[in-house]
């Protein structure tokens, strides 16, 4: 058998490479591990145990619990670092959002009217908060007029946000398409003509609304603006029979076979493009 | 000796961003002229590339006017953008340029360069129009934010790749950012030492693109389009860059020569079928008629690295809903960080479930691999490229790379993953004609030692083809007409008698009418049509693309 025997040179040179790769380790797991927000919880749970006094610790457990999907034990850490004395704004838009995702959403309206007045009403993403809190309490014409201030006052609005407003809107008013209409409308001159979700619901309050021609103007939009049109045609063929117009169905199906019959060979045979002929198929078979 | 190290390991525990500052590069200005008055901070770097025009974007330390001077001759950059606005932010967008075409360019205000490379390394190659069939490669980079040593490392390696591979030496085309781009919170102070000073080099010649991770999310708001994500990024809301226009940066895609590449939010954005982002991406990818599909978003779909695809909502959200719907339009490669270590999978299609009910002996229409090579290594000096045919277009690789600026370890032991590595490094991804009608995508995983761990290709035939050759066939026969002619004939059978035709465009209004068998359509707009023909037994309808 082969003794290896090592220099005390060579031993302390290996200890060192390995303290400093357990060294760097460590420190990304401390610093980085965030793929385990119980790891992240539960070190500042120690570090509560050292300081069980700073409210800064609790209100950062709080937000971890809070990412954890543990509203209650979030909840619970905000109120024990409001009471062992933060003041911060912050953590009053904290109690009201995760008061507002654990549906008690007249706590979290308390919450969010305290911190708007304390912040004089101008925090755009709290009135969001507070728009979706009325909104849950079904006091859409509030709900409303503080979307109202998002809409206006927000730098970057998304489609999402739009959307939002128009579902108060029709919340508050079934009937109200051509109001929601013009939120739309609204919308698409900020975001840009042609944004999709925004084209989509034009389309879905248009048909709701019972405004057939404008529908397949709409229908026709989407034909005209994409490259690849078979799914547009099927959907408005789809319309078309649902309004008891077989003939202009049947020619919206011709257009959208023609158009499959057209399209590269990799794409025929997507799966998404077999399931649609067979759709078209059926139909057809439907509408003759 | 011992104790020395032993009190050194104490220090660093006590200083907890050590490794985000203490090692982070010099942000390097190439070269400035007789000392100017305004130091540049930041970049320059490039945004949004189409084939036509590129953002340059930096940031100086006091508010200036915004020049860019560009050309295509080193030395000689003879046109400029100029905006007199005063800023810190500087964002130029350069238009009307030439696609495929190398453009030197500097930065400054209306005195003076404030920064430029003598030695022609400050560039923007715009992309190539759509559809073009070329070379192409994108250095894919996940979850590198941590401005440490082994952030550099992993760069240092993908340079040295790139500047000593035989192919195209030094073309990186894109970056593909996978999001958590700067570590822990996003901010910009970490941006600037986690992103900005660790690539300056390679902003200034290649576009950056990117998805949104959750550590980017801490400073960033998805919901205001606001804070350093935000900011720091000028994405495409309004397909600028080829694509649908999503209306946000949070989601968006771009065309870069025949490859459609989609960013999703995975994160902040709702993942759920039906929202926003779901109709988008699936009108989206429906629309694309580009030969291949590249998608990215930061929460992997398959993972059993730093974070558990089985039992963590987004991940589980991302894989039931979005991938059903991107792997029956023809998705080909899909690139997720979050779990910091690399897993690849095998050439795989309609695993929607949890790891374990993976199953190689499954194949395609229902199964889990796809074609004979489904379940191999990919390698074609192995068991075989991944084959996707025009006539079979199933398969895609999920590849999770979120080991660019550390690793965490995790069981990987994914049944759907071929191979699973704790080790850093970053991706590159390579298209390359076979020259035989086809392409190969080439996918390396470079560790930070420089060694390739891994790679496999997907070959793709029929690329070169447009459209189908064959003419589309005429339901029934009865329309007859010829490309390029003015007339369009009906065909009847001898005890058939014609009463009418019409004629509808595209969109389905009725356009002609005629009684006659031979129609004169030379006035019609080219474009799809459908025929309705109506004799005195009955009424059909056909379509005809007139050309």
């Amino acid at each position: 058998m082969e003794m290896i025997f090592y220099k005390k040179e060579d031993m302390q040179n290996g200890i060192k490479r390995i303290l400093f790769i357990v060294t760097l380790f460590l420190l990304s797991a401390q610093v980085f591990g965030h793929g385990d927000l119980t790891k992240r919880i539960n070190e500042k749970t120690k570090e509560i145990s050292k300081s069980p006094n700073d409210f800064r610790l609790y209100y950062e457990r709080g937000l971890l619990y809070q990412q954890h999907i543990e509203y209650t034990k979030a909840h619970k850490d905000y109120l024990k670092s409001r009471s062992l004395g933060n003041t911060d704004k912050a953590l009053k838009y904290r109690i009201a959002e995760v008061n507002y995702l654990a549906e008690d959403y007249n706590a979290a309206l308390k919450s969010i009217t305290s911190y708007l007045e304390a912040d004089g009403s101008s925090d755009v993403k709290a009135k969001k908060l507070e728009a979706q809190i009325l909104f849950e309490l079904r006091d859409f014409k509030k709900s409303l007029n503080a979307y109202r201030y998002v809409i206006n006052n927000m730098k970057d609005l998304r489609p999402e946000d739009i959307l939002e407003y128009c579902d108060i809107i029709l919340a508050e008013n079934d009937e109200n398409h051509e109001v929601a209409l013009e939120a739309i409308e609204a919308g698409l001159k900020l975001l840009g003509p042609n944004t999709l979700s925004l084209q989509l619901r034009k389309l879905d309050y248009l048909k709701n609304s019972g405004q057939i021609e404008k529908a397949l103007e709409q229908y026709n939009y989407f034909i005209l603006e994409y490259d690849r049109r078979e799914f547009w045609y099927y959907k408005k063929a789809m319309y078309q029979a649902e309004m008891n117009r077989p003939k202009e169905a049947i020619i919206s199906l011709k257009l959208a076979t023609g158009t499959i019959d057209r399209l590269d060979m990799k794409f025929k045979n997507m799966n998404a493009i077999l399931k649609l002929k067979e759709q078209i198929k059926n139909l057809e078979a439907q509408l003759k | 000796m011992i104790k020395k190290i032993t009190l050194i390991l104490i220090m660093l525990f006590t200083v907890n961003s050590f490794s985000q500052t203490a090692t982070a590069d010099t942000a390097m200005v190439t070269s400035v002229k007789d000392s100017p008055s305004v130091v540049v901070e930041r970049g320059p770097y490039l945004q949004t590339g189409t084939p036509t025009s590129v953002i340059v974007k930096w940031r100086t330390d006091t508010a200036t006017e915004s020049v860019v001077n560009y050309g295509r001759v080193l030395g000689s950059l003879t046109k400029n953008e100029t905006s007199k606005a005063l800023t810190t932010e500087h964002e130029v967008t350069l238009s009307g340029l030439t696609p495929n075409t190398k453009y030197y360019f500097n930065i400054g205000n209306l005195k003076e360069v404030l920064s430029e490379s003598v030695s022609g390394d400050m560039y923007v190659i715009t992309a190539p129009t759509a559809g073009t069939d070329q070379f192409v490669r994108a250095w894919i980079i996940g979850d590198p934010g941590t401005a440490n040593a082994f952030q550099r490392q992993v760069r240092d390696a993908y340079y040295n790749y790139v500047d000593t591979t035989a192919t195209n030496t030094g073309k990186t085309d894109m970056m593909l950012f996978l999001g958590d781009n700067a570590y822990s919170t996003g901010t910009d102070e970490e941006y600037q030492s986690a992103f900005f000073d660790i690539y300056y080099e390679m902003f200034k010649k290649s576009v950056a693109w990117s998805c949104l991770g959750n550590h980017d999310a801490y400073s960033a708001d998805s919901a205001t389009q606001s804070g350093p994500y935000y900011d720091i990024f000028t994405f495409p809301k309004e397909a600028e860059a080829g694509g649908t226009p999503s209306g946000t940066e949070a989601y968006f895609s771009f065309d870069y020569a025949n490859i459609h590449i989609i960013s999703l939010d995975s994160h902040h954005t709702s993942r759920a079928i039906g929202d926003p982002m779901y109709n988008w991406a699936l009108s989206d990818i429906q629309n694309t008629k580009q030969d291949w599909i590249v998608v990215l978003f930061h929460h992997p779909a398959y993972s059993k690295g730093s974070h558990d695809s089985d039992t963590e909502d987004r991940l589980i959200e991302m894989r039931e809903n979005f991938m059903p719907m991107l792997e029956a339009n023809g998705v080909d490669l899909v690139l997720n960080g979050h779990s910091h270590s690399y897993e690849r999978s095998y050439f795989i299609n309609g695993h929607h479930g949890l790891a374990n009910t993976f199953s190689l002996e499954e194949i395609t229409k229902g199964g889990n691999t796809v074609g004979a090579n489904g379940k191999g290594d990919g390698k074609e000096d192995g068991d075989g490229a991944y084959q996707k045919e025009s006539t079979e277009p199933e398969g895609a690789v999920y590849i999770t790379t979120g080991s660019a600026g550390h690793v965490s370890g995790g069981e990987l032991n994914h049944q759907a993953m071929y191979i699973s590595l704790n080790k850093l490094g970053s991706c590159v991804m390579e298209i390359e004609d076979d020259g035989k009608g086809g392409q190969n995508m080439v996918i390396k995983f470079i560790r930070e030692t420089g060694e390739i761990d891994d790679y496999f290709t997907i070959h793709k035939t029929g690329v070169t083809s447009i459209t189908d050759i064959t003419e589309p066939e005429v339901e029934n026969g009865r329309v007859l007409y010829v490309a390029g002619s003015d007339l369009l004939t009906i065909k009847m059978d001898r005890n058939e008698r014609l009463k009418k035709v019409k004629i509808y465009n595209n969109i389905g209004e009725l356009v002609k009418k005629s009684r006659k068998k031979t129609i004169n359509i030379g006035k019609l707009p080219k474009g799809m049509y459908a025929i309705e023909i109506t004799t005195k037994n009955e009424t059909y309808i056909e379509s005809v693309t007139i050309e």
